[in-house]
């Protein structure tokens, strides 16, 4: 049971914390919480099994194209649901916006797709049981973007002028960057993020339209809980969101295991509201 | 003879009072087409079914027009898409009952749409007839006007109950459901079902149908000596899950329950074939091949008739033949009565028994619009489907 409870529980994880660092590469660059993040991981499966199973392309090609489109899904949300809201972000009408976009997504893909969940393509044909690959590709995509973030943040250009946008996007553009580019570059980011997500985890959560809520409400809660803008600490919470909901699968079944997740989310945030690994803010007076 | 101004004057109004009061009615009444709304959900989610439906009422009236209709008039069917959206089946009634002026209406197909254009029809007491299950549809004393074509949830729920209980003989039984209103109303019913008559409910549980890995509650029923699972659910990925989680595990243990069970998307998410054997669905007498392998013998010979006009391999068909017997009990309501009025109709559906129809054999009265028979509702296997007919479960006669 504990090797079941694990394997499950870190694959589930380790999507959660992928959707959880696109809402954070999201909210980098522009302070937008976008409730896309969950549509794309929904999207990642989809595409996914259309390039793969549909369209019979080579699961590497299949995997390409779908990181463009999802990467394209991105860029469009930045267009249509964030740049139109961005001077008036304190009245918080991205949620609307955002909110908007992911229906229009998930009601598109029903009607274009299916209303039923539809089979993913096996991708390695490896491993069995618990080292099914089903488990361990969402831990693996999971790991290598943690690395690749890691090193485009602390190696390339880019990636620096990301930092500095996330770090005060005034001093930022008045020392001449790009910050409009780069916003896209992130949303972009992001919705390959968020499609991966999807792509890694399609053995676990089939090409489903439903799964967009789903990842959009876990992938959301790792956010909250590791700190809003800490990608280790959604990868963090990401994985103790996805062992611990999988526990409570096996010990009071599932009809019970959200109520048990959110009673421990709301307990963390009265404990910790900046979440586990956020930094307190100054508040600028 | 002369005729006064007067007397012409008087003779005049009197012809336009007649023909306005409707005395030349009964002429226009015996050529104008027999008018059947349908109330089809043809495009979007929960389509199927609505796709499935049309081809029998497509088929039924173009067979009826083409033998010159019902006493020379034509039937004529008027078909508005809902998408599945009660608010959609709503405006269609409304259009149809007050400008189209149909004289039955054949549906809506899901509940959810029904339930909300019931009592509409009530007030209009428009003939209705349709295929859903919601038990609280029909109420003859509320709405008088409509009448069940197919078997209730308590009919499915009494039909799977039997063939665990009787036919397979298990007395342990774990219900399983999703956390939809439809899944945990029906877990619960299904519970009380068995333990009305004597089961032991070993284990009982919603589960949510996104729920990536099903080895917890699998796990569960395993444990607690379940020897047969019956399942409650629309969601054909749940289902495919349990299916895979129970071979993986290696339980050797049947699934009983939703017609869902039995749907062609299920084939597509099964890790092996394999996983989908031993699943038994409920399904339907008249539409299931026997253990020779062929239909009844009235079906077998419509399934010839139907070749190169109706395609089968894309459906079932019970909802082919259900909607043919939909048609044709409205226009056999008029050939009888000689009348395509409210009451006409709905005063002869009243009085069928056993009206010999393809989907089954119908019996209503006003007490009772309940109208398929209980016994013709029966389980399948669930993998077997053939030109949208299954074979039946193991333990059937015939």
């Amino acid at each position: 049971m504990l090797a079941s409870i694990l394997a499950s529980g870190v694959a589930v994880g380790a999507i959660y914390a992928l959707i959880g660092i696109a809402y954070n590469t999201m909210f980098s660059t522009s302070r937008v919480m976008s409730f896309t993040a969950g549509q794309l991981g929904m999207l990642g499966g989809v595409l996914g099994s259309l390039f793969v199973l549909r369209l019979g392309l080579p699961p590497i090609v299949g995997f390409v194209a779908m990181l463009a489109c999802c990467a394209l899904i991105g860029v469009i949300t930045e267009f249509v649901a964030v740049r139109p809201v961005l001077k008036s972000l304190d009245q918080h009408l991205y949620v609307l916006s955002t909110l908007a976009l992911a229906l229009m997504i998930q009601q598109v893909t029903a009607i274009k797709w299916s209303t039923e969940p539809q089979p993913f393509p096996r991708l390695f044909e490896l491993g069995s049981g618990t080292l099914d690959e089903k488990f361990w590709v969402p831990v693996a995509a999971c790991l290598l973007t943690i690395i690749g973030l890691e090193l485009l943040y602390r190696k390339t250009l880019v990636g620096r002028a990301f930092l500095a946008i996330a770090e005060d996007n005034f001093a930022a553009r008045a020392l001449g960057l790009p910050e409009r580019n780069l916003r896209i570059a992130s949303y972009a980011l992001a919705g390959a993020i968020g499609g991966l997500a999807g792509f890694a985890g399609g053995q676990l959560l089939l090409a489903f339209f439903a799964n967009g809520p789903l990842l959009n409400f876990y992938g959301f809660v790792p956010v909250a809980l590791g700190g809003l803008g800490n990608n280790r600490g959604a990868v963090i919470g990401g994985l103790a969101l996805g062992i611990f909901q999988q526990a409570a699968n096996f010990l009071v079944g599932g009809i019970f295991s959200s109520v048990a997740v959110f009673c421990i989310f709301i307990i963390v945030l009265l404990l910790a509201p900046q979440g586990l690994f956020g930094s307190h803010v100054a508040r600028r007076v | 003879m002369s005729i006064s101004r007067r007397e012409f004057t008087i003779g005049s109004a009197g012809l336009v009072g007649t023909s306005t009061l409707g005395l030349t009615r009964p002429a226009l009444a015996q050529s104008e087409p027999i008018k059947v709304g349908w109330l089809a959900a043809l495009t979007g989610p929960s389509s199927a079914p609505g796709v499935g439906f049309n081809r029998g009422v497509i088929y039924a009236a173009e067979a009826i027009n083409a033998a010159g209709g019902v006493k020379g008039r034509k039937i004529e069917i008027i078909t508005r898409d809902t998408q599945g959206d009660p608010t959609k089946a709503v405006n269609a009634t409304q259009e149809m009952i007050s400008q189209a002026k149909v004289h039955a209406i054949w549906g809506p197909t899901n509940s959810g749409e029904s339930l909300a254009v019931t009592p509409i029809m009530a007030r209009a007491k428009m003939p209705n007839i349709h295929p859903c299950v919601v038990d609280s549809l029909i109420d003859e004393k509320k709405f008088p006007n409509a009448f069940r074509l197919a078997p209730s949830n308590t009919q499915w729920d009494d039909a799977v109950r039997n063939y665990c209980l009787k036919i397979l003989k298990l007395k342990k039984i774990a219900v399983i459901g999703d956390t939809t209103g439809y899944g945990v109303s029906a877990v619960n019913a299904s519970v009380a079902g068995f333990k009305k008559d004597g089961a032991e409910v070993v284990y009982q549980a919603n589960i949510d149908a996104t729920q990536p890995d099903m080895t917890p509650d699998m796990l569960r029923a395993k444990t607690s000596g379940a020897e047969v699972v019956v399942v409650w659910s629309v969601s054909t990925g749940m289902e495919a899950r349990m299916m895979n989680v129970r071979a993986a595990m290696g339980w050797d243990v049947a699934f009983v329950g939703h017609p869902s069970l039995s749907s062609g998307e299920i084939g597509n998410l099964v890790e092996k074939p394999a996983n989908w054997e031993k699943v038994y669905a409920v399904g339907y007498r008249s539409c299931s091949y026997g253990a020779d392998g062929k239909l009844a013998a009235r079906n077998a010979e419509l399934v010839e008739r139907l070749k190169g006009k109706v395609n089968l391999s894309d459906t079932l068909l019970w909802w082919v033949t259900c909607g043919i017997d939909a048609v044709e009990m409205v226009a056999k309501a008029v050939e009888a009565t000689g009348s395509s009025s409210s009451e006409a109709i709905i005063g002869h559906w009243n009085g069928l028994a056993k009206y010999n129809g393809y989907f089954g054999d119908y019996s209503f009265n006003p007490n009772q619009h309940n109208g398929y028979p209980t016994a013709d509702v029966v389980m399948s296997a669930a993998s077997s489907a053939k030109d949208g007919a299954f074979l039946l479960a193991p333990g059937y006669s015939g």
